[in-house]
């Protein structure tokens, strides 16, 4: 079991609060990925729920239990840190042990999970060295490790893998995806990539300034996003946004192409990069200079301005003829728009 | 040989682990109790404790005691004099005449620590910027060397007293080599103004390896890189020194100096053993009056003693002050 | 030979004459490294003379002693003299006994014939070697072992008490957040101001209603109160990382475990440091134990050596010797350790 809810949690440091009040639950055996860009307030309330920190007000219950003011220890939970924390004076399996040793068990029993444990992660033969003769990967897998060999009810990852380089961290990703498989524990796992999120997550909670700002599947996300935060936030490039004025249903873009929209009034109309394509010819198009031509081989990134200026950027497959200064006609799925009003919601 | 310095070492250490595993039980339950804030009161109790007992007690009692008079060392026994102690030590028929002074063994402490501070840290300060300046220049062995001036700091100030009797004895080292120069030897430490130079030469021996190291360790925080700046711009080394490496470390000096002011003002011990004071009363300085009033002399006094270790007091918490400020300026400087 | 005179002239420039600069460099630190080391190389040397040898002046740079021989019919072993005989002669002689201004040798090849011989005229055949009762007698015959079990008790036991309140207090200081916290730092910051020589009265009175006075416990538990100790730590303590101890937290670690397991071992450098500077601080304290001991057999070395040295018959030759023992802590602490403790100071400026 292990069933997370937070209730109208607030947090204050020194009369400052950073975080606005949370209402979350998080399943049993889910994966959730809290994102947000820095001071969001994602580590904070990772750290809450560990016990790390109380919060000010609210309550968090792990499977039904209230446990706010039951300190770290007894919460059963397990963390992984972003420097990983490893006890730079003990070895391999000393760091695996020393929690075990703490609850009293019997030796015999702690050198069987700590075995267990490092032979899941591959690391039989790294115990006795110490942390700092590891490298970045390997201390990452004893600082999972040593979560691990807690048994805990929710592993808990603060940025695990921000210190890894980026073929590693890509390593890493997939294996802890697999690890999540095997577990079937929960996860909490805060970090500020947005590919992590979407790769990892069976439910991302997106945060900005201290609240949630929209919690869904990563495709969820992707396809329907809230907001507009989280509509600039989810998906790279980022999504073109056009300011434009709804009237009876229907919008113009810059260039004069014009769309059908809900609402009235001042909307943002959004559209991802990739759901750009080249018009054919004589078809109505949206119109830009293009402005830089990155050619990635696969695909063509081209950053454009629109008639108003409004910068834009599209990605086209293959290897198009385009030059710069040219004018770029453009094309898209009309379903494909996300149209948001002016207090950013989105509309539909 | 590894295994056998970690056992040894493991040996050492028992009763120590074994004491830290039996003290975590009775404190898990006060943790619980008292949650992780109450711990904090565990971690502070011991050195509060003899802090309270040690120095904030006496300090309070100091007062108390430079109030009271008699020889009684118990505070019940001893009666309620007022300002009658620092009245006795302040009190002269005539401050331009020392003798006429009601305490004028103390005004003779006060005036020759007053010399033996100038010189001394005139000295000190002197010797420990040429040699520091000396052992940043890019020689070879300065770790060698930098070791040698430190030395003396860690002799105990009575073996430092001692060697510097026997040296400065009727057949000492020092005689001889005036001897041997063709010049006639003297009995040093009888001479009044020979032990007093004495005095400040071996508390300048003694100790300058510390101010030394302090100052080089503010030359090698200067950037090297300025140094070449300047020499491209064809610099001469004087003008180097007085508008690069002065100023540069004004912040390490200034340290330095009060610091020396400090230990000055205090010094007793080496001076203790190398001239007991003398000849006379040549070299007795302000700990020595205030050991000598509290507990050596036969008329002891506790209280006068008591008013006078205030009144040094009073100079010291000046100077301290002082150097907490130049220090948190220099941190300051050097973040900058 | 080439890399020794290499290194004796190395000098500021890239090849090319010296500079004046390099003159004063080298005599600097050469004669420094004579009046550095001199005066202690002197005082070891000297405390192997015997008492007569002392008296001596000039006096030699190493200590001698006399030849002795075995003569037949002797029970002891005689010195030797080179002695200059009436017809001009010198040959070496034994000396039986001293009668005023005569000695009466005998020739050890000829024991039977005594020959008498003007003191003025005989000169004692000597070697190097080392009075070596100079250090046997004093820590035999009077209390020097007892000054030196005293000090080591005092110096290790004050080591021990320092660095656990020290670290537990620094360990407070550093890795809690609690109310009062500034003031506590506040009242530790301001004992640095209260020296010793400031408190010595009522601190005395205090040692004397606790119990201490005339114990060597009297003499360490108020010198354990150094606020410098707990700097040096709290200082070192705030570059471990927080996430080590949540990590423990999370690990069911105890305070006390985290304090014992994880920050203690990790201040380990630390402690080092700061071990090496209360053995040498304890170690020669002297005005304190001055003052709390006054029974002979409580003496440390340095109270010991003092009253030695101020006695009205001061016999240098047991003195010397008792100050180089003094010494030897010290000498071996700035042979192996000499690296740790001037970065120590360097990084921090104690003493």
């Amino acid at each position: 079991m292990g069933q997370i809810t937070l209730r109208g949690i607030r947090k204050s440091f020194s009369g400052v609060d950073v975080i606005h009040g949370i209402d979350l639950t998080i399943a049993d055996g889910e994966l959730a990925v809290f994102v947000g860009p820095s001071g969001c307030g994602k580590s904070t309330l990772l750290r809450m729920i560990a016990g790390l920190d109380r919060p000010t007000t609210g309550t968090i219950e792990i499977d039904g239990q209230d446990v706010t003011r039951t300190s770290a220890a007894e919460r059963g939970l397990a963390m992984v840190f972003q420097s990983y924390a490893l006890y730079p004076h003990m070895t391999v399996r000393q760091n695996l042990s020393f929690g075990l040793e703490n609850t009293r068990m019997p030796k015999n029993d702690i050198t069987a999970r700590v075995d267990d444990a490092g032979r899941m992660l591959e690391i039989m033969d790294l115990m006795d060295r110490r942390p700092t003769q590891l490298s970045g990967g390997q201390r990452q897998r004893v600082a999972i490790g040593r979560a691990i060999v807690r048994n805990p009810t929710a592993f808990l990852l603060d940025e695990p893998l921000s210190n890894l380089d980026a073929e590693l961290r890509g390593s890493m990703r997939a294996e802890l995806a697999g690890l999540h498989d095997r577990l079937k524990t929960t996860m909490i796992y805060v970090t500020h990539d947005q590919i992590e999120a979407m790769t990892l997550a069976d439910k991302i909670v997106v945060l900005r300034k201290g609240v949630i700002e929209q919690v869904d599947t990563p495709l969820g996300l992707y396809n329907r996003p809230q907001n507009l935060f989280v509509a600039g936030f989810i998906g790279a490039p980022n999504m073109n946004f056009f300011n434009a004025v709804a009237v009876d249903g229907q919008a113009e873009l810059p260039g004069g192409l014009r769309v059908a929209v809900p609402g009235n009034g001042p909307v943002t109309i959004g559209i991802r990069p990739q759901m750009l394509h080249l018009a054919d010819p004589d078809a109505p198009a949206l119109t830009g200079t293009i402005r830089l031509i990155e050619a990635l081989g696969a695909e063509t990134v081209v950053h454009a301005a629109a008639a108003d200026g409004t910068a834009m950027v599209v990605v086209l497959s293959g290897q198009p003829a385009l030059r710069t200064g040219e004018t770029i006609r453009l094309a898209f799925d009309p379903d494909a728009l996300h149209v948001f009003g002016a207090d950013g919601q989105r509309l539909d | 040989m590894a295994g056998l310095g970690d056992l040894l070492g493991r040996a050492v250490l028992w009763p120590f682990v074994l004491l830290a595993r039996l003290i975590d039980l009775p404190l898990r339950v006060w943790q619980r109790w008292t949650g992780i804030g109450g711990m904090a009161a565990v971690f502070l109790a011991p050195t509060l404790l003899i802090f309270g007992v040690f120095v904030l007690v006496p300090l309070g009692l100091n007062f108390a005691y430079a109030m009271t008079g008699g020889t009684g060392i118990l505070l019940g026994e001893r009666p309620f004099v007022g300002f009658e102690q620092y009245g006795r030590l302040l009190e002269c028929e005539d401050y331009t005449r020392r003798l006429t002074c009601r305490e004028d063994q103390f005004w003779t402490a006060v005036g020759n620590t007053g010399v033996f501070v100038i010189f001394q840290v005139t000295l000190m300060v002197a010797v420990s910027l040429i040699t520091a300046l000396i052992l940043n220049r890019n020689i070879r062995g300065r770790g060698f060397f930098r070791a040698v001036f430190f030395f003396p700091v860690l002799l105990s100030p009575v073996v430092v007293g001692l060697i510097w009797r026997w040296i400065l004895q009727r057949q000492g080292l020092l005689n001889l080599i005036m001897v041997n120069l063709g010049l006639d030897p003297q009995v040093w430490l009888n001479d009044r103004f020979y032990a007093f130079a004495a005095t400040i030469g071996v508390s300048t021996w003694a100790h300058m390896g510390f101010y030394t190291l302090i100052l080089l360790a503010g030359l090698q925080a200067i950037p090297r890189d300025l140094y070449e700046a300047a020499e491209m711009d064809a610099t001469p080394p004087t003008r180097v020194f007085r508008r690069i490496t002065l100023p540069l470390l004004a912040p390490n000096l200034a340290v330095v100096l009060v610091l020396a002011l400090i230990r000055g003002v205090q010094i007793f011990d080496e001076v203790y053993v190398l001239t007991g004071g003398g000849p006379g009363t040549s070299t007795l300085f302000l700990t020595q009056y205030i050991y000598e009033a509290g507990f050596a002399s036969i008329l002891r006094n506790p209280g006068l003693a008591a008013a006078a270790s205030i009144l040094m007091g009073a100079v010291l918490v000046v100077l301290t002050l002082l150097q907490l400020w130049l220090s948190r300026r220099a941190e300051g400087g050097r973040v900058r | 030979m080439s890399k020794v005179m290499g290194f004796l002239t190395a000098r500021r420039g890239h090849g090319g004459r010296w500079h004046w600069t390099d003159v004063v460099t080298w005599v600097w630190l050469i004669g420094g490294t004579i009046i550095m080391f001199g005066p202690a190389l002197w005082l070891i040397s000297s405390s192997f003379k015997g008492p007569a040898q002392l008296a001596e002046f000039p006096p030699t740079l190493l200590p001698y002693v006399q030849e002795l021989a075995v003569v037949d019919g002797y029970d002891d072993p005689l010195p030797l003299f080179t002695a200059t005989l009436e017809d001009g002669t010198t040959q070496v002689l034994a000396e039986v006994r001293r009668v005023g201004t005569n000695a009466q040798m005998v020739d050890p090849a000829n024991p039977e014939t005594r020959i008498d011989v003007n003191i003025a005229d005989r000169t004692p055949v000597r070697q190097i070697g080392l009075a070596t009762d100079n250090y046997v007698a004093p820590l035999v015959a009077n209390d020097f072992v007892r000054y030196l079990w005293n000090s080591v008790f005092v110096t290790m036991m004050a080591t021990i008490i320092t660095l656990l309140t020290n670290s537990m207090a620094a360990f407070a200081l550093s890795k809690y957040d609690f109310r009062g916290r500034n003031a506590v730092m506040l009242l530790i910051v301001g004992t640095l101001m209260v020296p010793l020589s400031v408190i010595l009265v009522p601190l005395y009175s205090v040692v004397n209603a606790t119990g201490l006075l005339n114990s060597l416990w009297g003499v360490i538990l108020p010198t354990v109160a150094t606020p410098t100790g707990v700097f040096l730590l709290r200082q070192y303590m705030l570059t471990i990382p927080d996430e080590l101890l949540e990590a423990a937290r999370m690990d069911h670690a105890s305070e006390w475990q985290i304090y014992w397991r994880i920050v203690l071992p990790l201040a380990a450098p630390a402690l080092a440091v700061l071990a090496i500077f209360s053995v040498v601080w304890r170690w020669n304290d002297f005005l304190w134990p001055l003052i709390v001991l006054s029974r002979r057999e409580l003496y440390t070395l340095q109270v010991g050596l003092n009253t030695y040295a101020g006695e009205l018959n001061v016999q240098w030759h047991y003195i010397l010797a008792m100050t180089v023992v003094t010494m030897i802590p010290v000498v071996l602490v700035f042979l192996f350790l000499q690296r740790f403790i001037t970065t120590g100071i360097a990084g921090s400026g104690i003493k």
